[in-house]
Order: C-alpha cells, then sequence, then structure tokens
C-alpha cells in the first residue's frame, strides 16, 4: 500500500484513512457533510497525492495527444489545461484525464489513480515522446471553494487562471499549479516536492483551510455532475452517452473517433442522466431506474445532496429521456419519486 | 467509545433498553454511527406493526452506506423517534439518548441471556 509522504500530517489532524487504487489516504477528518459545505461556501484542501501524472515531452508529443486524445489539444494553448478522454478502437473510455500544457513540447498528463501505468505506457509507445513518472516524488494538492482564490493569494501569492497553468516559489520549493479540480468550485491545484507540501499544508491548516477527504470529495463531484471513471465511465461507455461531448472533438483523427462519428450521426441508445429524488431516500450505483416516458436504466453513482438534502444520482437510462421527466429508483423494493434534472443540482435554477 | 453499563448490546452494534411492561428501547451503538458516519435519513416503522424476532425495522442511510437494524425480539411497535426523522444526525450526536430509535412492546418474557452486557460489547469492538 502506497502512503502519501502527508500522511503524518493528516494523522495529527485527526484523519480516518481509505485504500484508495492501493494508496491510503484520508477519507474524512471530521464529518463528510462539514467538509462538504466547507468547499461549498468557503474553502478546503484535499490531499491527492494518488492521482496519476506523468511529463510528457519531445517532438512526438502534440501528434500523439492528438492521435491518442478524443478531445483536440490545438483547442487550447501553451499556459492552459484541457479535460480529454482515451478511448479503445470502439469509443470505450479507457481513461478521463486532464491535460497541462507547459511550453510547446511539454505536458503533464494527469489519469486517474488506477490507470496511471497503463495511460503513461500508451504515451510511451508513440514516436517522439518521453514520459517521466511524477507520481512517486511529488505531492498533489487540490484547494477548492469560493475563498480557495484568495487563500492561494494570501497563502502562496500567485494564483492559477480557470484551466491555466501557473507556477510560484514557496518556502524554498517550487509549486507547479492548475486552475482545476472536481468539486466545482473555484481553485486549483498544486504539485510540488513533499517538503514543500508538508509545510505548505501547515501553512493552510493555519489560515483556517478545512482538511478535506476523499469522502466529501466524491459528494461534491457528484452534486455538481462530474463522472468518476471506474463509476459512470469505463471501457464500456462512450464519451457521447456520458455527457461529455464537450470534451470531445470530431475534427482530428483519433483512436476510437468511428463510433462516435456514427453516435452522432444515429444518435445514442442510452445517456447518462442526472437525478434528483423528491422522495426520501438515496440513489446507489446498482440500483434500478424507469422513467415515466418508458426508459429503464441503473445508477452509476448517487448519494444525498448535502446541499439540497435530497438523493441524487446519476443514471444511465435507455432510451435517452428529456430534462423534466418523472423518473423512480428502487431503492430496497421501494420505488422512489424523482426527476431528470442536469447537473450541478446544487445550483439555483430559475 | 461510549458503551453505556445499564444496556444490553448485540454483535450487530444496536443497544437495547429494558423498560417497565416488558417493553424495550432500541438504537444502535457509538461504535456503530461511528463507523456509518455521517447518517443523512432514517426509516423508521410505522406504530402498530407486528415485528418477529430478527425482522429488518430500521435502515439509516449515511454518506457512506446503508446500516439495518433488526428487531431483537417479536412485538409490536409501540413508539418511534421521529425527531431521528427529522434530525438523522442525532444518531451521530447521540445515539444512546436523543438518537435511540423504536420502543416495542416485547412478545413474552424478555430473555437477556443471548444479548450482549457492556464489557462483552466492549471487547467485542477493541
Amino acid at each position: 500500500m502506497n502512503r502519501s509522504p502527508l500522511h503524518q500530517t493528516h494523522e495529527s489532524l485527526g484523519a480516518r484513512f481509505v485504500d484508495f487504487g492501493g494508496w491510503e489516504m484520508p477519507v474524512q477528518y471530521d464529518s463528510v457533510l462539514a467538509e462538504h459545505k466547507a468547499v461549498r461556501t468557503s474553502s478546503g484542501f484535499f490531499d491527492v497525492t494518488h492521482l496519476g501524472r506523468f511529463e510528457l515531452s519531445g517532438t512526438g508529443a502534440v501528434s500523439a495527444l492528438r492521435h491518442l486524445l478524443c478531445n483536440d489539444i490545438d483547442r487550447i494553448e501553451p499556459g492552459r489545461c484541457q479535460y480529454t478522454m482515451i478511448l479503445n478502437e470502439n469509443g470505450g473510455i479507457i481513461d478521463d484525464m486532464i491535460v497541462w500544457w507547459w511550453d510547446s513540447e511539454t505536458f503533464w498528463v494527469l489519469p486517474n489513480a488506477a490507470n496511471q501505468d497503463r495511460v503513461m505506457a500508451m504515451f510511451a509507445d508513440q514516436p517522439g515522446c518521453d514520459v517521466q513518472d511524477l507520481q512517486m516524488r511529488t505531492v498533489m494538492i487540490a484547494l477548492q471553494g469560493p475563498q480557495a482564490p484568495d487563500v492561494f493569494e494570501s497563502v502562496i501569492g500567485a494564483k492559477p487562471g480557470r484551466f491555466r497553468t501557473a507556477t510560484a516559489e514557496y518556502e524554498g520549493g517550487v509549486l507547479s499549479m492548475a486552475g482545476t479540480g472536481y468539486t466545482g468550485e473555484a481553485g486549483g491545484e498544486i504539485c510540488t516536492d513533499p517538503d514543500t507540501g508538508r509545510r505548505l499544508l501547515q501553512a493552510l491548516v493555519r489560515e483556517g483551510v478545512t482538511p478535506c477527504g476523499l469522502g466529501a470529495r466524491d459528494t461534491l463531484r457528484l452534486e455538481s455532475g462530474l463522472t468518476l471513471w471506474g463509476n459512470d465511465i469505463d471501457e464500456t461507455t462512450t464519451p457521447l452517452e456520458a455527457g461529455l461531448g464537450f470534451a470531445v472533438s470530431l475534427d482530428h483523427d483519433f483512436i476510437g473517433r468511428d463510433r462516435l462519428v456514427a453516435q452522432s450521426e444515429h444518435g445514442v441508445e442510452r445517456k447518462l442522466t442526472g437525478l434528483v429524488l423528491s422522495g426520501r431516500g438515496i440513489p446507489r450505483s446498482g440500483y434500478d431506474v424507469r422513467s415515466d416516458d418508458g426508459g429503464v436504466g441503473t445508477v452509476t453513482s448517487g448519494n444525498l445532496s448535502p446541499i439540497l438534502e435530497t438523493g441524487v444520482g446519476l443514471a444511465y437510462i435507455s432510451p435517452p429521456t428529456d430534462l423534466g421527466t418523472g423518473v423512480e429508483v428502487e431503492v430496497r423494493g421501494r420505488w422512489v419519486r424523482g426527476t431528470v434534472e442536469d447537473p450541478p443540482f446544487h445550483k439555483e435554477r430559475g | 467509545m461510549q458503551v453505556p453499563e445499564h444496556l444490553h448490546y448485540t454483535e450487530e452494534h444496536e443497544w437495547i433498553e429494558q423498560l417497565e411492561d416488558s417493553r424495550i428501547r432500541i438504537g444502535i451503538t457509538d461504535y456503530a454511527q461511528d463507523q456509518l458516519g455521517d447518517v443523512v435519513y432514517v426509516e423508521l416503522p410505522e406504530v402498530d406493526t407486528e415485528v418477529a424476532k430478527e425482522d429488518l425495522i430500521v435502515e439509516i442511510e449515511s454518506t457512506k452506506s446503508v446500516g439495518e437494524v433488526y428487531a431483537p425480539f417479536a412485538g409490536k411497535i409501540v413508539a418511534v423517534n421521529d425527531a431521528v426523522a427529522e434530525s438523522p444526525e442525532l444518531v451521530n450526536s447521540s445515539p444512546y439518548d436523543e438518537g435511540w430509535l423504536a420502543m416495542i412492546e416485547v412478545e413474552g418474557e424478555i430473555d437477556t441471556s443471548d444479548l450482549l452486557d457492556a464489557g462483552g460489547y466492549g471487547n467485542l469492538t477493541e
């Protein structure tokens, strides 16, 4: 089992740990609900050292990114970040990831923890590409929340713009940062060496930023409608079925493109759909769903929305159904009513 | 973890308080609420429901998972704690007191010989 170099700091903050993809990481410190609300109203930090990350460089780097990934790196430029996916020949999602573009031929690729080795190997096989593992010699901290940008300024003295990269010196170390995250809030993610990371974490604690575990990270991403690879998306689902078409560019050639072209012409047979329950109950992964217009499906992620104080979830429904359609989720033998809604679930609609 | 001396316990982390007139009050232990994490829903039975021993009577949902509470004896549900339906967090903050779940009028003798005392339950969760 891998441990974050920040483990002792978490222990001193009263963390409880969980095994996540071979890493022993904090799942909660005090309360998942309290941590969730801190990130929605002020700021929280997460140790996300388990996340995959490697540097991709070389004359073939841009070509490799365009060939392997369904989003087009040519849509952005150096200094920016992009959400993208690597697909199989059938359009299924091998992994989803963020790419940080540092300068012309230098990128950081951040796959899911469980897929680091596989994705890194796929890039290493491309001509003109060098890959260098960053996962085992750095730490990664996410700083999220409406007040996170202020904390970046006050503690670090710099902040990354939304989906932009930045670097800063911090107490003798270097912070590599991006304005990205997995909570639906402002903020960013910071990668640095373990010693600098420990000092930064202590400074964040002193600043009053709430330590948050993977429990709150999961309820936050779900409430924002962000998919989790392995739950909502995997090699049997395509980006278009998962509602991730915003990260697909059919204007370039990439592995899996043919299937997506066919799906965009003929439509998808099922679609990942947001559900908000009005009855009492929480949808959980694997629960059956039926929609009032005759669709059927299965929940892939679900929990309480701490902000709405009601059950919310994501489910594949076939055939796809419209926003506002009534649905029912079978919660241990009881059909609980709800509605199809577009995430983020916690944002006021008007 | 708190394990009050005056209660009986099951290996499924329920506590049972013997009251007068062959009534019992039940809830989940401090250990159980700690393992579940933030409780967000409590589904209570209807008052006057007849229950058999080991019937599922209460479901407790947390942000992590679902906990199930079973009837320790056959009998009839005579009261439920509506406060926990309104404020599920009471199960976390006060598992032995404000977070009680249901009251059962037990059919026949209350035989506590299969239950654990505080010492026995304390050993189980160490």
